[in-house]
């Protein structure tokens, strides 16, 4: 194995983390018991035996311990239980956004590449619109509007997220689309349709397809944002944003509530740039927008 | 020159307008009757509004003309810098805009200004040993500042110093004055510092290994003048990396603003989204909009003088950035 490829499985491995956490969470982390007697009593609990949402107010902010790993909040809810859980709406949230992202990305730069003309600055013209708004003003502005959701934010920072992958594929496109190879693909008869998606889509899209994990990075960064401001999935859905903007107001006090969200955020968006750097097989340039 | 820094203006014009077009779209096409948002954000919203007061409002705002008339005399008034009155207190939505704004601007300013007096000898000293020490530990620094979301930085900012070591407020207030300042504008100032660092590496790299450089010294250039030479060389896409830094910085001084309490437009918009009051969120959705597009404008056109190339290209590109 060249030290490329290496490179990119340890880093594909440390993001695949994430997911894994995200799926076991409600396993993990679940005040039912893995294993119960007959009359009900525990035999073998969960490794952390608390609901995300249990309310205890008898041990609110209760610091690290035995009891609470990483202590409990304002409503005594368990710090750990709730980062696990946090995890499914970041991963969730980044996964889905980036998806959409690339794909209206890929849809509207191949159309504008292959058409030309007037399609082509029209789409431009959008494009330009779109970033003459700062990421997080129009997905603010959006939730204005809308009632906040997983959902809406995930569209709504899909809705910004989308011209880096367009000016890719449009580049691509508009500079196959003349080759030679194409040329002959066409004087033998093959269709627009089969022009496009067996001979040039196959060589345009690899470019935007390598910075998903950027998309994906800059995603998650605005979904945490969008949470932190109250503007992302509605309570009670534990979420690293939400409680980071919930631990703000404890200050100076409760610092474990600040640094388990906060670590996690910054690992989730590290591993995925890693990831990102393998694939393109350097490191350092700068690659992305930051959101 | 003059013929492109028009035509730059007048697609920045166009831009604008098309900002307009879709913040006015997502007004009109969201759930939610304005008239009965507005008429029942005053008082109780147990009260029922008869049907007679919700057309006589209608008529008062002009809710009732075509769609595209009301476009029309929004854009127009928009031009004049006149949105109406905020549906929270009545005050001129110009008036509460204009109050937060210099905070904000004093914060996004000096922010930049940190920003780029750290990164780019930064990023020159990066670039001249590509692969070396210094290169390496300041690539690992600006990735790892890349992956922090600006509010968690202020976040544990907040801890260390306002917590634990008690050297600044917790409260960015008016009354804390300029320490208030301090962490704010550290806070926005290390994300820009990341972008800028590596920006300046990767353009000063590529000038340094370019076959003029090596020219320069079989003239036998000093370093100091190879520098020199290499900076001008790419100071076109300096220019460009501004109007990428703009956006940036204005979605990161929102959220810091809001993790310092500091009274400014990022503080005022989400205060603004909490209680739908509209006319301020466009308000400040198209002042964002109009420093981005004139940010940008600005960076097309002293890029195109520094370097008379990009005025030929149909779009500014950047080495770097999505290539």
């Amino acid at each position: 194995m060249t030290p490329a490829r290496a490179a990119l499985r340890r880093a594909a491995i440390a993001f695949a983390l994430f997911p894994l956490i995200a799926l076991l969470a409600p396993l993990v982390a679940r005040e039912k018991p893995w294993v119960s007697g007959r009359g009900g009593e525990t035999i073998v609990s969960a490794p952390v035996p608390f609901d995300p949402d249990a309310v205890d107010l008898d041990r609110r902010l209760a610091s690290p311990g035995r009891r609470h790993l990483l202590g409990t909040d304002e409503l005594g809810r368990d710090v750990l239980s709730r980062a696990l859980h946090g995890t499914r709406l970041s991963v969730a949230a980044g996964l889905l956004a980036s998806a959409l992202a690339l794909g209206l990305g890929a849809a509207l730069g191949t159309l504008a590449g292959w058409a030309g003309g007037r399609t082509d600055r029209t789409v431009l013209l959008f494009l330009q619109i779109v970033q003459a708004l700062p990421a997080l003003v129009l997905v603010i502005a959006g939730a204005a509007f809308l009632k906040p959701s997983f959902l809406v934010a995930a569209l709504l920072i899909a809705l910004t997220g989308w011209t880096d992958a367009a000016r890719l594929v449009r580049a691509g496109t508009q500079r196959l689309k003349n080759e030679a190879f194409v040329d002959a693909a066409r004087a033998t008869g093959a269709s627009n349709a089969r022009l496009l998606f067996v001979h040039v889509l196959p060589h345009a899209l690899p470019p935007a397809l390598a910075t998903l994990p950027y998309v994906l990075g800059s995603a998650v960064l605005t979904e945490a944002g969008l949470s932190f401001l109250g503007l992302g999935a509605p309570p009670p859905t534990a979420s690293w944003g939400r409680a980071l903007a919930e631990a703000r107001n404890l200050l100076p006090g409760a610092w474990w509530c600040i640094l388990p969200p906060a670590l996690a955020l910054f690992f989730l968006v590290w591993t995925a740039r890693r990831l990102g750097d393998a694939f393109l097989g350097r490191r350092g340039d700068v690659q992305s927008r930051l959101a | 020159m003059l013929r492109f820094a028009l035509r730059r203006a007048a697609s920045a014009l166009l831009t604008l307008l098309g900002v307009l077009a879709l913040v006015f779209g997502l007004v009109t096409a969201a759930p939610g009757d304005a008239a009965a948002l507005a008429a029942r954000a005053g008082g109780n919203r147990a009260v029922a509004i008869s049907p007679e007061a919700l057309a006589a409002f209608r008529h008062l705002y002009g809710l009732d003309r075509p769609l595209t008339e009301r476009f029309l005399t929004w854009v127009w008034r928009a031009a004049r810098l006149d949105f109406g009155r905020s549906l929270l207190d009545g005050q001129p939505v110009t008036l509460r805009v204009s109050r937060a704004l210099p905070a904000t601007l004093a914060l996004n300013t000096a922010a930049l200004l940190l920003a780029t007096l750290i990164g780019v000898p930064l990023g020159v000293m990066a670039a001249r040993r590509p692969g070396g020490r210094l290169d390496r530990i300041s690539g690992f620094v600006c990735d790892a500042l890349f992956s922090t979301p600006t509010f968690v930085l202020g976040l544990v900012f907040l801890l260390v110093f306002s917590g634990w070591l008690r050297v600044t407020p917790l409260f960015a207030d008016t009354e804390t004055g300029l320490r208030g300042f301090l962490l704010p504008v550290a806070t926005l100032a290390l994300a820009s510092l990341a972008l800028i660092a590596r920006f300046v590496r990767v353009c000063v790299a590529a000038a340094l290994a370019d076959p003029a450089a090596l020219a320069g010294r079989a003239r036998g250039e000093r370093p100091s003048e190879e520098i020199r030479r290499a900076l001008r060389r790419s100071s076109s896409a300096f220019a460009a990396m501004g109007a990428v830094l703009v956006p940036s910085v204005v979605s990161g001084s929102i959220l810091v603003e809001r993790v310092f309490s500091l009274p400014g437009a990022g503080s005022l918009l989400a205060e603004a989204v909490f209680a739908r009051d509209l006319p301020t969120v466009l308000a400040l959705t198209w002042c964002s909009a109009v420093v981005v597009v004139a940010a940008s404008l600005v960076a097309d056109v002293v890029a195109a003088a520094l370097d008379p190339r990009t005025a030929r290209e149909d779009e500014v590109t950047v080495p770097g950035v999505a290539a």
